[in-house]
């Protein structure tokens, strides 16, 4: 079921309908009835997958607080407030125990995950190994397996729980209907975004009234969402696809066009997608995080990773990015590696924990290596710029240039957009790093002209061309005005006859210019892949 | 205190520390300033700083800094 399709409308306004209807004591059950049919009507028998997460997740949180329970019998707080050693002593034994269940709920999460999504490319790269140095024989694989809907985001959400909980960041949910839910709230199934528990949860379970402002504040969100998934989005994927399909076939001119307007496409149809998330949890009151902050206006590779899909850069940089980079084992790695150059020993923990996350959030967008390329070529471009800030600041001094100019901004904000884009090249090139250098070598050597037959015969016509270069001129504008008050915010200053006027006309403009209709099939979301 | 500001004014010369309250919520700080922060403070202190500790509420100021470091030798 797509989200931008009319049986997502009706399922939708069938779940606020009963929501609504029953007593807010009871409604997080609708949400949770709602999640789980959504699953099954999308994924069927697979849907034991997730149940099966939020089985293990729902276990070993009631263990841990088992545990921390039998730590105050075992160690009484009168001799632990007396004792600073027995204070200690109590506190090594509970992380010792909650340490031994999250790593055994870990494995069982994320080894399906691996298992269903990775276990092809490690049979694929065991196999050419095997090859390499034992001539032919080859290993069989487990077959084509089926990766269930949101394995990626379920998987990372489930285990930030986890993992939160051992830190005592927050307490466990004891009824296990509510944290299946926060595992499978269908707005947030499809593409994310991947939600912490303290974030969620307070409105998720509240079992919120029904309130005007959030059904306005909701549809909102989610007429915007459709506009750039069906107007820009969907416009766009035909010609990234076919030219990227073709890129043999055409000159480096058109590449460069394809990863230009891929970028805007999976800016459109990524960000489009989160705001119906958005728009949809809102429905129900229910208030969903963030995953973009106008990330085309970065100024450097890492503030874009800062700005764009917001809850999976924070979820490594919690759980992989601090705890590799702190740990005692790096920190000393570091302190050994001082005494032979003082400059590598300060980096080693810093880096060596940059390149590790970078490598996994390319693996965690697919399980092939131009994706590790991908994320490695991210991780280092951001080490590189750490290392050239000071020359950097150097240049411009010496050419007198401002940080906060205006011709600087804007020469950063472009050099990063173009960064970016040449990094998505990985990406598109489904047939591995070889397209991809392919297709960067033509850009750079093989330009050319560009006619409007050639590209309507890559399928993007003239009309097609001028709206989506219209759409991504109105987004251009529309996030310039969010600079300090978001959208929403802007449109709640204008008078109601106004705000009428702007959705009534966003509403014409998704059905005269949308890609939608019958025997049109709308695109997958691009995320939804992941 | 005047060592832990001379330890901040090597990672960010420009930030008034003294008056500042939000190195992380406004984003002074990034993730990389957070892990040459906390390498530095675990070898001058000889503390041990775990994943656990590093939340916003701890970095946010000179102040809130001081009082993780003050909390953690006494551990």
């Amino acid at each position: 079921m797509s989200f931008v399709s009319f049986s997502f409308a009706l399922f939708v306004a069938a779940a606020v309908l009963f929501y609504y209807l029953i007593p807010v004591r009871y409604r997080y059950l609708v949400l949770l009835i709602f999640s789980l049919l959504f699953y099954y009507l999308a994924c069927g028998k697979y849907i034991i997958y997730i149940l099966l997460a939020s089985l293990v997740t729902y276990i070993s949180s009631m263990l841990m607080e088992k545990e921390k329970q039998k730590v105050q019998v075992l160690f009484p707080a009168e001799e632990t407030a007396a004792d600073r050693n027995k204070k200690k002593e109590a506190k090594e034994w509970l992380k010792k125990r909650l340490k031994r269940i999250m790593i055994i709920d870990l494995l069982l999460v994320f080894g399906t995950l691996s298992v269903l999504k990775y276990s092809e490319f490690v049979f694929a790269n065991i196999n050419l190994f095997r090859l390499l140095f034992f001539g032919d024989r080859k290993l069989r694989g487990l077959g084509d397996l089926v990766l269930p809907l949101g394995i990626s985001f379920y998987t990372f959400q489930a285990a930030g729980y986890i993992i939160d909980l051992y830190y005592k960041r927050i307490d466990a949910e004891k009824n296990p209907f509510k944290l299946m839910l926060f595992v499978t709230f269908f707005p947030q199934i499809i593409q994310g975004p991947i939600s912490r528990f303290k974030d969620l949860s307070p409105t998720l379970f509240a079992g919120n009234r029904f309130e005007r402002e959030n059904i306005r504040k909701g549809l909102y969100y989610i007429l915007f969402g459709v506009a750039k998934k069906l107007i820009i989005a969907d416009r766009l994927s035909l010609f990234v696809q076919r030219s990227s399909a073709f890129y043999k076939d055409v000159n480096g001119t058109y590449l460069l066009l394809t990863i230009l307007f891929y970028s805007l496409q999976l800016y459109a149809d990524f960000s489009g997608g989160i705001n119906i998330t958005i728009g949809t949890a809102r429905l129900f009151g229910v208030e969903v995080t963030e995953n973009f902050a106008r990330p085309f206006f970065s100024k450097s590779v890492a503030e874009y990773w800062r700005r764009w899909h917001i809850t999976l850069g924070t979820w490594f940089r919690d759980y992989i990015f601090y705890p590799i980079s702190i740990s005692k084992n790096l920190m000393n790695l570091g302190k050994k590696v001082s005494r032979v150059s003082s400059f590598f020993g300060k980096r080693t923990s810093l880096y060596t924990a940059t390149i590790v996350v970078w490598a996994l959030t390319g693996l965690w967008h697919g399980a092939e290596w131009r994706y590790v390329v991908w994320g490695l070529l991210n991780g280092i471009i951001m080490c590189v710029s750490a290392e050239l800030e000071p020359l950097y600041a150097w240049l411009n001094r010496k050419a007198g240039w401002k940080d906060d100019s205006f011709l600087h901004k804007a020469f950063s904000i472009i050099r990063t957009f173009l960064i970016m884009s040449f990094l998505r090249i990985f990406d598109l090139s489904f047939e591995g790093i070889r397209m991809a250098l392919s297709i960067l070598k033509r850009i750079l050597l093989r330009q050319g002209g560009i006619t409007m037959s050639r590209l309507e015969e890559l399928g993007l016509s003239q009309n097609d061309l001028i709206i989506s270069l219209a759409g991504i001129a109105l987004l251009f504008v529309i996030s310039m005005l969010q600079r300090k008050k978001s959208i929403y915010e802007r449109l709640m200053g204008l008078s109601l006859p106004c705000r009428w006027v702007i959705c009534t006309l966003s509403v014409a403009l998704i059905l005269v210019f949308g890609y939608y209709g019958l025997g049109y099939s709308g695109a997958d979301f691009i995320y939804m892949q992941f | 205190m005047d060592e832990l500001i001379d330890i901040l004014k090597g990672i960010h010369p420009e930030v008034d520390y003294e008056t500042e309250e939000a190195l992380i919520d406004s984003r002074i700080f990034d993730s990389f300033d957070i892990v040459t922060l906390v390498g530095q403070l675990t070898e001058e202190y000889d503390i041990e700083i775990g994943p656990e500790d590093l939340l916003p509420e701890n970095f946010n100021s000179a102040k809130s800094i001081y009082e993780l470091v003050c909390r953690l030798m006494e551990e």
